[in-house]
């Protein structure tokens, strides 16, 4: 048997596809995973089938289901809970990069302002400083300062909820390393099922690009760890041992992955054991 | 082509991507498409109304929409989501553009609804873009043209760009492709070469 998109050839004889504009998509769509299909369709045969009467028709019919079915493809993509995760991350880390660099911008505008002032040996905190400048500066730049207040508001709720959803979408690699790490590495993969394909040595270093890149063209030691530094466990761990830490974690991180993209539900068992595991790796244990 | 001076245009409905108009007429800038581009350094291949096209990356169908201005119909092959939707937008408004939403490394998954083209066009940033092409010239009528689009950073950003160039052609002239035309588009785009192959006629045709 031959299938086409617009009918099926048996033995010479042909049987035009008839379901509706639903069908057909879902038809197209099954028809892409087959691999057995070697012929090209053309019009001719779709006219001499019965399915359409001219070319124009072709076209027509085809660039209707085609366009149904790229939507749909496009709407399946994004189904995954972790497509909007994702945006939320990367909007999170900007949000942070436009307050640092906001911030850095204002000081020095305060400082030109106010030529006694420093910030040198006062540990002025930066959210207290913001607060000043807000207080004591007329015009634009009090409301800068203002701004760049509201934006921390707004970063501090949406961390809350990257950290929430993170906890319902990957319940494992969150327990593991916290909603918020977790979305990261996520995010830094490019999804879910991305990261769950990455062996457990790209997990440990991922986000440390130009380390890494700096490692394999010349020879920089390679690097310990990348996002997952964020981590209390890795951070805190004595400088000797981080690294072994964070072989550690990545490795079950890779697992708590998986179980995450193929189960999605949390692995109570396997986290025992893991958290068990990593703490013995940050107490000195044999890892 | 359509030149009005020196400038590309392609006559369709405007309004795609805030294009500059001319005359009534798109302005086709090769700064924003590698294809308009090779008309400008090169030669190319005459888009014509009765021609068929296989256009592969066709990302969020900006290029993709001043073909369907030229030719009869475009089968637009893009893999991501988000440009994805902006090439249904551009679908929706022109009858002669098809999407599909498939990887250009995998033909087979598109098979069933592409028919034999006379122009296969690849703009894809994948380091195997000689085998891509090859694969995809299945859909190739025998004496059709294969435009491609080498993005060189793409293949190997430690190379120097003129061997990949240079690999690229004798991947393509042993697959039995006849190179006709082989360009850098500097200085419209920086590390990118376009390619210009012949398929051979097949016999019995």
């Amino acid at each position: 048997m031959q299938s086409y998109w617009f009918g099926d050839f048996t033995d010479g004889r042909c049987q035009p596809f008839t379901g509706d504009r639903g069908a057909l998509v879902s038809r197209i769509l099954s028809l892409s995973t087959r691999t057995d299909i070697s012929a090209i369709p053309d019009w001719q045969t779709a006219v001499s089938c019965g399915f359409c009467h001219d070319r124009a028709e072709y076209l027509a019919l085809l660039q209707d289901a085609c366009i149904a079915a790229a939507e749909r493809s496009v709407k399946e993509q994004y189904s995954g809970k972790d497509a909007e995760l994702l945006q939320m991350v990367r909007t999170l880390d900007e949000i942070d990069t436009v307050i640092n660099l906001l911030s850095e911008r204002a000081t020095d505008w305060y400082m030109v302002r106010h030529p006694a002032f420093s910030r040198k040996y006062r540990r002025i905190p930066a959210h207290t400083l913001i607060r000043t400048m807000q207080e004591k500066s007329r015009g634009a730049l009090g409301k800068v300062a203002g701004e760049i207040a509201q934006l921390a508001e707004t970063r501090t709720a949406l961390a809350k909820e990257v950290s929430a959803r993170a906890n319902g979408v990957m319940p494992n690699t969150s327990a593991l390393i916290g909603g918020l790490v977790a979305a990261r590495l996520m995010a830094h993969a490019g999804g879910l099922q991305p990261l769950s394909r990455l062996p457990a040595s790209a997990i440990q270093v991922l986000g440390a690009r130009t380390a890494l890149f700096a490692h394999i063209r010349t020879r920089t030691p390679s690097p310990k760890h990348g996002i997952i530094f964020q981590h209390r466990r890795v951070h805190n761990a004595p400088r000797g041992i981080r690294g072994r830490v964070a072989r550690v974690l990545s490795g079950k991180l890779a697992i708590a992955a998986r179980l995450d993209h193929f189960r999605g539900a949390a692995d109570p068992e396997f986290l025992a054991k893991a958290q068990e595991h990593i703490d013995a790796a940050g107490k000195g244990g044999e890892a | 082509m359509i030149w009005i001076g020196d400038v590309l245009v392609s006559r369709g409905e405007g309004g795609v991507y805030n294009e500059r108009m001319l005359a009534d007429a798109r302005v086709w800038d090769p700064y924003r498409s590698k294809l308009a581009a090779l008309y400008h350094v090169g030669k190319g291949v005459e888009l014509e109304p009765s021609l068929k096209v296989l256009y592969l990356g066709a990302a969020n169908g900006t290029t993709v929409s001043h073909v369907a201005d030229y030719v009869e119909v475009v089968y637009a092959v893009e893999f991501a989501p988000r440009p994805m939707q902006d090439l249904i937008e551009v679908a929706r408004r022109r009858r002669n553009v098809i999407p599909i939403m498939a990887d250009a490394t995998c033909p087979e998954t598109y098979r069933p609804v592409v028919e034999y083209v006379d122009i296969l066009y690849q703009d894809v940033a994948q380091p195997d873009q000689a085998a891509i092409a090859v694969r995809n010239s299945v859909f190739l009528r025998g004496g059709g043209y294969l435009i491609l689009m080498l993005k060189t950073r793409s293949v190997d950003v430690r190379k120097d760009p003129t061997a990949v160039f240079d690999e690229t052609l004798a991947a393509l002239e042993n697959a039995g492709f006849s190179v006709l035309e082989s360009v850098w588009l500097a200085p419209y785009h920086q590390d990118h070469a376009a390619i210009v192959c012949k398929k051979p006629e097949i016999r019995g045709e």
